[in-house]
C-alpha cells in the first residue's frame, strides 16, 4: 500500500556519543496537521532535518509523500515545502526576487513562478514591500516571505519549524490564521513548537517529543484527560480565607488537603476535581453555607503545560542537562 | 508509485524530480545570476575589491618602479603588472568562500539543499559567477594598467593570453576559497583564513623579483610555489617569452606546464573537498 503523508519509525540520530533522537515513531495521516510539541533540545529540528532531506539518520526509517528520505531525497524535495527554524531568505534580493527563485529552482515556469509570487505577496500582506531588498523587513516580515518561498511549488507537504517563535502576539496570530488555511486547503503538516496553546490551535495530533523520544501522543483533548480531571479554580474576595477555605473543600470533596493548591497571598485555591460540573455546586453550597466569600469560582481543564509538566516531571523552557552547548547561529536572530 | 499532481505546475512528483542536462544547466544558470545580481546590489564590494589593487599598482609602479632595477632593458613597470593583477585576482577569490559562508548563515544553502534541484548547482552556479566577476574585474585593472602607462609587448594574443591566465588563476583560488567557506562557516572567519596562507605565498614568489635574486633561503621556496608559475606565465604572454627567459630564467613553455599542473591540483583537491563539505553539510 502506498503511505502517503509522513511515516517516521524508530528514528535515531547521533551527534558524537550525544544521542539527539532515541527511537521517534510517529505517523501523520494525509491532509492532517501534527504538531511535535517539546522543549528546547528535545530534538524537534533535528526530525525535520531528517525529513526534509538535510540530515541523514543513523536508524529508523522515515517516507514523505510515499517516499523513504534515504532512498528517493530528489523526489521528497520535490513534494514538500520547509519554513526552518530561522527565516531563510536572501537579505540583497527583494521579496519578490527570492519568491521567484525559489519558485523557478522548485520547476515553475517563468510566467507562473511570478504569477505565483504576486499572489503569495498578496495574502501575506506583503506586496507594499515586494519589490524592496529583505535587509529592511521585520522578523514577522521575514517570517511571512519564508513560509511563501516554501509555498510557492505548491507542495503537497509542508514542514514548519517553530513557525511562531520570536514574534509579537499580533504577528503570531496572523500566521495562526495562514496556517489555519493551509490545514483547511488540506496540505499534509508537520509543525513544531514550544508553545502548548499553538499545537492546541493548530493541530489534530499532538506527539510530545523530549530527549529525543516520543513521551505521549494524542488529541489535546486526550493529553489532558491522561493529566487526569479538572480544576476547581477558586478566587477570594478575603486573601487570608484561604487556608480555611481549603480546609473545608478538602473535607467537602474527602480529598487530603495536601492535594490542593493553596496560594494565601493572592487568595487562590486549586483543587482537583472528578466530576467537573457536580464539584462545581457542591463547592458553592459549602463556602456558601460556611459563608465564605468567593470571588470568582471557575472549573477548567488543565492546560497543555500542566500536561507536560506532569509528563516530563520538568518545565517546558528547561534545556536538556546532558546536553552539548547549543550551535547557535552566529549573527542571526532568532526569528 | 502512485504520481502525486502538484498544482499549479501541474507536474507529478517524478516529473520535477527529474534532472535533465537541460534542467541542470538551467539551475546553474539561476543561481549564478542570483549571486551576481547580489554583487551588483552591493556597489561597495566592487569599489573596494577595485580600488585596492589600484592603489597598489600604482604604488608598485610609481615608487618602486622608481628604485627597482631588473637590469634587462625591461622596465620595473611591466615587469610587476602582471604579477599585481594575480596577486589581485587571487585576493578577489577570498569573495567566493565569504559569500558561501553568508549563504550558509542565512540558510539559503539549506533553502537550496531542499530544493528538488541538481546537487552540483550551487558550487558550479558559485564558480560561474565568480568567473564572470573575476574577469570583469581583470578588465578593470588592465585597462588602468595601460593608463598608467604599461605596456603588452606580445601583441593581442599575448594580451589576451594573460588576462586569461590570471582569470584561470583566480578560479582556482576560488575552489581553495570555497572550500574554506564551507569549512570556516563564518563570514568574518574566511577572510583570514584565506588571507593568511595566500599572502605569504605571494611574497615567496617571482611576484616583486625574479626568483634568482630573491634571498637564496627562499628561491627553493620559490621555485614549488604555485604562484610563481602563475606569475611568470602571465608575465611571459605579456612581456614575450624572450623576455622572460632574460629576466627570470625560465622558459614561457615550463612556467605554462608548471602552471597547467599546478591549476589542475589546486582545483581538483580543493573541488573534491568543498563538494565533500557541501554533501555532508
Ligand atoms: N549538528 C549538531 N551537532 C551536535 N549536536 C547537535 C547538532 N544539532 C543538534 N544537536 C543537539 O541535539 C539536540 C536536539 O537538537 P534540536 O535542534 O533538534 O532541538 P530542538 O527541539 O529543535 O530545540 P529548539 O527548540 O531549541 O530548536 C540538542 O541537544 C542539540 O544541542
Ligand atoms: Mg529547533
Amino acid at each position: 500500500m502506498q503511505e502517503s503523508g509522513v511515516v517516521v519509525e524508530g528514528l535515531v540520530k547521533r551527534f558524537g556519543s550525544f544521542v539527539a533522537l532515541d527511537g521517534v515513531t510517529f505517523v501523520v495521516p494525509e491532509g492532517t496537521v501534527v504538531g511535535l510539541l517539546g522543549p528546547n533540545g528535545a530534538g524537534k529540528t533535528t526530525v525535520i532535518r531528517i525529513l526534509a532531506t538535510l540530515l541523514r539518520s543513523d536508524g529508523g526509517r522515515a517516507s514523505v509523500a510515499g517516499y523513504d528520505v534515504v532512498t528517493h531525497p530528489q523526489q521528497v524535495r520535490a513534494a514538500i515545502g520547509l519554513t526552518g527554524q530561522f527565516a531563510a531568505v536572501d537579505e540583497d534580493l527583494t521579496g519578490r526576487e527570492n519568491l521567484v527563485l525559489v519558485g523557478r529552482l522548485g520547476r515553475l515556469t517563468r510566467k507562473v513562478a511570478s504569477d505565483r509570487a504576486a499572489e503569495l505577496l498578496d495574502s501575506f500582506e506583503l506586496t507594499d514591500a515586494a519589490d524592496r531588498v529583505v535587509r529592511g523587513y521585520s522578523g514577522g516580515m521575514r517570517r511571512r516571505l519564508d513560509l511563501g518561498a516554501s509555498l510557492i511549488a505548491s507542495p503537497s507537504v509542508l514542514f514548519l519549524d517553530e513557525p511562531t517563535t520570536g514574534l509579537d502576539p499580533r504577528s503570531r496570530l496572523r500566521l495562526w490564521e495562514v496556517i489555519g488555511r493551509l490545514r483547511d486547503d488540506g496540505k499534509t503538516i508537520v509543525l513544531t513548537t514550544q508553545y502548548m496553546e499553538e499545537a492546541d490551535q493548530l493541530a489534530e495530533q499532538i506527539s510530545v517529543i523530549d530527549c529525543g523520544q516520543i513521551i505521549a501522543e494524542g488529541t489535546a483533548d486526550q493529553l489532558k484527560t491522561k493529566v487526569g480531571g479538572d480544576v476547581l479554580d477558586l478566587r477570594l474576595s478575603e486573601r487570608s480565607q484561604a487556608s480555611d477555605a481549603a480546609a473545608l473543600l478538602a473535607h467537602t470533596f474527602g480529598i487530603p488537603k495536601s492535594e490542593l493548591t493553596i496560594d494565601d497571598e493572592l487568595g487562590i485555591v486549586l483543587i482537583p476535581v472528578q466530576a467537573g460540573a457536580s464539584a462545581l455546586i457542591d463547592a458553592v453550597r459549602a463556602l456558601d453555607g460556611a459563608g465564605v466569600a468567593v470571588a470568582d469560582l471557575g472549573l477548567r481543564r488543565p492546560s497543555l503545560d500542566d500536561v507536560f509538566l506532569s509528563l516530563t516531571g520538568h518545565l517546558a523552557e528547561e534545556p536538556r542537562p546532558d546536553a552539548p552547548e547549543p550551535l547557535q547561529r552566529r549573527g542571526r536572530p532568532r526569528i | 508509485m502512485t504520481a502525486v499532481s502538484v498544482e499549479p505546475a501541474g507536474l507529478t512528483v517524478d516529473q520535477r524530480a527529474a534532472l535533465s542536462p537541460r534542467r541542470v544547466l538551467g539551475d546553474i544558470a539561476l543561481i549564478a545570476g542570483r549571486n551576481l545580481r547580489k554583487v551588483q546590489r552591493s556597489p561597495g564590494l566592487i569599489v573596494f575589491s577595485t580600488i585596492q589593487p589600484l592603489m597598489q599598482l600604482v604604488l608598485f609602479v610609481f615608487i618602486f618602479g622608481a628604485i627597482a632595477n631588473i637590469g634587462t632593458g625591461t622596465s620595473y613597470k611591466d615587469f610587476v603588472v602582471p604579477a599585481v593583477l594575480v596577486q589581485s585576482l587571487a585576493f578577489a577569490a577570498m569573495g567566493s568562500g565569504v559569500g558561501i559562508a553568508y549563504d550558509l548563515q542565512s540558510g539559503m544553502v539549506d533553502r537550496f539543499r531542499s530544493l528538488p534541484i541538481a546537487r552540483s548547482a550551487f558550487l558550479v552556479g558559485r564558480t560561474v559567477s565568480d568567473s564572470l566577476r573575476l574577469g570583469l574585474q581583470s578588465l578593470l585593472l588592465v585597462a588602468a594598467a595601460l593608463l598608467i602607462g604599461f605596456h603588452f609587448h606580445a601583441g593581442l594574443l599575448g594580451a589576451l593570453g594573460m588576462i586569461v591566465v590570471v582569470v584561470l588563476f583566480g578560479i582556482a583560488l576560488t575552489t581553495f576559497s570555497a572550500f574554506v567557506g564551507l569549512a570556516v562557516k563564518d563570514p568574518e572567519t574566511v577572510q583570514p583564513a584565506v588571507f593568511i596562507p595566500v599572502l605569504p605565498l605571494v611574497f615567496t614568489s617571482s611576484a616583486f623579483a625574479p626568483v634568482s635574486r630573491l634571498p637564496g633561503w627562499m628561491q627553493p621556496l620559490a621555485k614549488v610555489n604555485p604562484i610563481t608559475y602563475a606569475i611568470d606565465t602571465a608575465r611571459g604572454l605579456a612581456l614575450g617569452s624572450n623576455t622572460l627567459y632574460k629576466v627570470s630564467h625560465i622558459h614561457l613553455a615550463t612556467a605554462a606546464e608548471y602552471f597547467a599542473l599546478s591549476w589542475v591540483l589546486i582545483v581538483g583537491i580543493f573541488t573534491a573537498l568543498a563538494v565533500h563539505r557541501y554533501r555532508v553539510g
